[in-house]
């Protein structure tokens, strides 16, 4: 279907009604990681909350983008099957919500699900605890070149529990959808 | 023997890696940025090494000057093998120093430099820029 210019407009509409700020869509690349985190950056420079700390959102969203870069890398994936989905938008009180999808075998989206709802589980002082024993295994052993790190990183960063979901999709593949509310 | 300056390390900063400069006469390395490049090992490993031959080779101190408001979590976890062979260092009677260098308008980094401090006993000095 050939988007028409009434789509765009119902496209706003959603944007505008969930208060999205900036989103993505596409193959994601190094430059679009770097070009997105700088707008978010000065975005909530001039807008945040005065309680907020502005690299948390950023970090937040390095983390998330960049474990979608390194999945893709890491199971060579072609631009069209690497392609993501990032949204950054505002929630309640002066928070922002991170979210970010990506295509991942459903055993690898399983495995996800599983590390979050585990972490879900710790408070502040254990994910600190979690996150200096990830940084003290060798490098080999980091998976997806930091991966388990990311996770625990975008917890800390948190102030609810992350909510994650998987949907299946033809090929033993599923879409792996993860919301950080900072 | 090389000239000292041929000892030396310069990398260029950008939007996503920090500038490096690796000065062997002088002992210091400055490190100014935000660091979450694409390839962080690529950046890292020439600076890891970097330092390894100075502390097997050089006999002076050598003093690390961090001016970093961003580290992702690979680049956290390259720094903390250069602050393993500083340690390593330092428990062999070498003279070294890490100057984390924060700015008041960004408290996560001096809680970074903070995190990174407390599993180590070689002098790590935290100080706004400020001040």
């Amino acid at each position: 279907m050939t988007i028409s210019t009434t789509s765009l407009i119902s496209l706003r509409e959603f944007f505008s009604n969930h208060q999205i700020l900036i989103c993505f869509n596409g193959p994601i690349s190094t430059t679009v990681i770097g070009e997105i985190g700088s707008a978010l950056k000065e975005h909530i420079e001039s807008n945040h909350a005065p309680e907020l700390e502005v690299m948390d959102v950023f970090s937040v969203y390095i983390e998330m983008s960049q474990n979608i870069k390194n999945y893709a890398t890491s199971h060579g994936l072609s631009d069209s099957e690497s392609s993501a989905t990032v949204v950054i938008a505002a929630a309640e009180a002066g928070h922002y919500a991170v979210c970010a999808g990506n295509l991942v075998e459903m055993g690898d989206g399983q495995a996800l699900l599983e590390r979050i709802h585990d972490l879900a589980d710790c408070d502040k002082a254990q994910l600190k605890q979690l996150y200096k024993k990830q940084l003290r295994q060798p490098h080999a052993q980091t998976p997806g070149q930091g991966a388990g790190l990311g996770l625990i990183e975008i917890a800390r960063r948190s102030s609810q529990p992350m909510e994650a979901s998987l949907d299946p999709l033809e090929h033993g593949r599923a879409f792996f959808s993860l919301r950080a509310i900072i | 023997m090389s000239s000292s300056e041929e000892l030396n390390l310069s990398v260029p900063g950008s939007q996503s890696s920090p500038s490096i400069r690796a000065d062997w006469k002088a002992g210091v390395v400055v490190m100014s940025g935000e660091s979450y490049p694409e390839n962080s090992f690529e950046l890292y490993d020439q600076l890891i090494q970097w330092i390894d031959s100075y502390l097997n080779s050089a006999e002076h101190s050598l003093t690390l000057e961090l001016h970093l408001n961003y580290l992702n979590t690979s680049s956290i976890r390259f720094m903390i093998d250069i602050f393993d062979l500083l340690q390593s260092a330092f428990e062999s009677g070498k003279e070294v120093l890490v100057q984390w260098m924060f700015d008041d308008r960004n408290p996560r980094s001096a809680e970074l430099g903070a995190e990174f401090k407390e599993d180590y006993t070689f002098p790590f000095l935290i100080l706004s820029i400020n001040a």
